[in-house]
């Protein structure tokens, strides 16, 4: 089954591959519709846990990832990612840029709206190190974060940066690539 | 006889066909059973094949929207079943959330070519529950249909039918060998005991034969015709020895009074019809009885044998003598020459008979006899007649020789 799996992970990898001109950053068009009050909070912590649960560390698995919230996250307030199943249970903490750079021990960053500068030096600081960034303030996702998260009007979307990703050591799901790059044309 | 047996033949059947039905049925049997078989595992393994299939696509499915289903996402869902699309032999494809609310779904444009077919080999979706780190997070339904399956069910079903056909050809084939084998030394030996019993040809016998049953039969036939053989032959002989008894005199072998008269019968019927002349010529021995008296009945046999010698070699060609009582003798002169005079026949027989002979006592003696002769038509155109004419003639001839003596 392994060996199925994997062959099949390849399969679409090659898909991902071939059928997509290599662009840096992808086109956002994933949509999650939700109705209700708390629609757009649980959208976007599906959203996250959901990045979160197709992202690959390096090294043993651990059962906890830190979330390090910086800035003010401009869709939803209450971020909590929700995780199916067995996932790693996430730790949120609101830190500072350079609380992070600091030494934060983080495993995700989370870019809420902050200076500019704050940005660029925390995107230069993550270069090389196991951490994955999620933006909500970069609906382009030019600005180096792995993926960004944008409002649109069917509901929540993200995009991939294949380059930001690239550089780093975290390795993310080929099939959520495929989705963050945006083959579908969703209305 | 023969009408006995063309009806009988016509009413029953022969070997060849019985043994043509009974390889039919047979071969019809085996081939029907191996058919049956061959069907009902290549159903089987086709139906494995189809579950296989069907459960792998499911799989490939699953693989494929995991991630929509994570998201929550419907286009992405799609976009994930896109390998499966291209699929042959899918007609539906479903995706299903954890609450059971469908994503997203897909039908074949494509209609089914056997719906029948697609009943029986997938009567129900093929559903896979997607886990993502060990929940439940939705499911995949996969129904099939015979668009893979057509193709081989009718390739299979036409390389059946070949099959079918080559085999009953070739058994068809192997019959009529095996018939032939077997009816064809029947036939021989039918054909010898049809001859012998139609021909009476008793020196027909069956030729050796392949099969070891038949051959023995055949063997056991020549036996038997060996034996038939023997017994007609000396049937035969025996009927032969008989008839010459019946018809000859035991003492001198000049036939009897019986064949004598039959001849008699036959040659002036011949004559009659033929307008020719025949002479009858009666024989006595003189004095025989008291030569018979003087030196004994052995003496008096050999005389007879020497004077039925003596006639005989008077005869010519067609010429028929018999002896009809104890010293009596006839002579049938036939055809008459016309040139011949009856007296120089009379005369011949007499001079032949007078030879002087030696009896088995050592005794010389001289044997002489009366000699009458009656012509047809000239003096009798009957048997009787003829006979009582000559016997008349040769008793003048007695009378007018004791005169003379």
């Amino acid at each position: 089954m392994g060996v199925a799996k994997r062959v099949l992970a390849s399969l679409f990898l090659i898909g991902a591959i071939t059928s997509t001109p290599q662009m840096s950053v992808q086109a956002a068009s994933q949509t999650i519709v939700e109705d209700g009050i708390d629609g757009m909070t649980n959208a976007v912590n599906r959203m996250l846990g959901g990045i979160i649960t197709y992202a690959r560390w390096p090294g043993a698995a651990d059962s906890n990832r830190t979330l390090c919230l910086v800035g003010t996250p401009r869709l939803t307030d209450r971020i909590a990612p929700t995780l199916p199943g067995n996932g790693p249970r996430i730790i949120l903490r609101r830190t500072t840029a350079a609380a992070v750079t600091g030494g934060g021990d983080c495993d995700i960053l989370f870019f809420g709206r902050m200076p500019d500068a704050d940005r660029q030096r925390l995107i230069g600081w993550v270069r090389g190190r196991p951490v994955l960034t999620i933006s909500d303030d970069d609906p382009g996702c030019l600005y180096g974060a792995m993926f960004c998260l944008a409002q649109k009007p069917a509901g929540v979307s993200f995009s991939v940066n294949l380059d930001a990703i690239a550089r780093g050591p975290i390795r993310v799901d080929p099939r959520v690539l495929k989705i963050g790059q945006g083959g579908g044309g969703t209305p | 006889m023969t009408r006995h047996a063309s009806t009988a033949s016509s009413a029953r059947t022969t070997l060849q066909k019985l043994l043509s039905r009974f390889h039919f049925g047979v071969t019809l049997f085996a081939v029907a059973l191996s058919g049956l078989t061959i069907l009902l595992s290549g159903i089987t393994a086709m139906r494995g094949y189809a579950d296989r299939n069907i459960e792998l696509a499911a799989q490939l499915g699953a693989y494929g929207v995991e991630p929509a289903l994570v998201f929550n996402d419907a286009a992405a869902a799609r976009e994930g079943l896109a390998p499966l699309m291209k699929l042959p032999g899918i007609a539906k494809l479903r995706v299903l959330d954890d609450r059971g609310r469908p994503l997203t779904e897909w039908a074949s444009p494509t209609e089914d070519p056997a719906p029948l077919l697609t009943r029986a080999f997938f009567p129900r979706p093929f559903a896979v529950t997607i886990h993502r780190n060990g929940s439940a997070i939705g499911t995949i339904e996969v129904w099939g249909d015979s668009t893979t399956l057509i193709d081989y069910v009718r390739i299979g079903l036409l390389a059946g039918l070949a099959c079918l056909i080559i085999t009953a050809l070739g058994t068809i084939v192997m019959a009529r060998r095996f018939e032939y084998e077997l009816v064809k030394p029947l036939g021989e030996i039918a054909t010898v005991a049809h001859d012998v019993r139609l021909h009476r040809r008793f020196d027909k016998r069956v030729q050796p034969l392949r099969i070891a049953e038949l051959d023995r039969l055949g063997g056991d036939i020549n036996a038997l015709l060996d034996e038939l053989q023997g017994w007609q032959g000396s049937m035969e002989s025996e009927r032969a020895m008989l008839a010459h008894r019946a018809s000859h005199d035991g003492l001198t072998e000049l036939p009897n009074r019986a064949a004598f008269d039959e001849q008699l019968a036959l040659r002036i019927a011949a004559a009659a019809q033929h307008g020719t002349r025949l002479a009858l010529l009666f024989i006595d021995a003189d004095n025989f009885k008291a030569a018979n008296d003087r030196f004994g009945h052995a003496a008096g046999d050999a005389v007879l044998v020497a004077l039925s010698d003596r006639i005989r070699d008077t005869l010519h060609n067609r010429d028929f003598a018999a002896r009809i009582g104890g010293d009596e003798f006839v002579v049938l002169v036939d055809p008459l020459d016309p040139a011949v005079e009856p007296k120089v026949l009379a005369d011949r027989i007499r001079a032949g008979i007078s030879q002087p002979l030696t009896l088995p006592g050592g005794e010389p003696y001289r044997p002489t006899a009366s000699v009458g002769v009656a012509l047809y038509p000239d003096e009798a155109t009957d048997a009787a007649a003829l006979l009582t004419a000559a016997d008349a003639a040769m008793y003048a001839d007695k009378l007018s020789n004791r005169t003379r003596s």
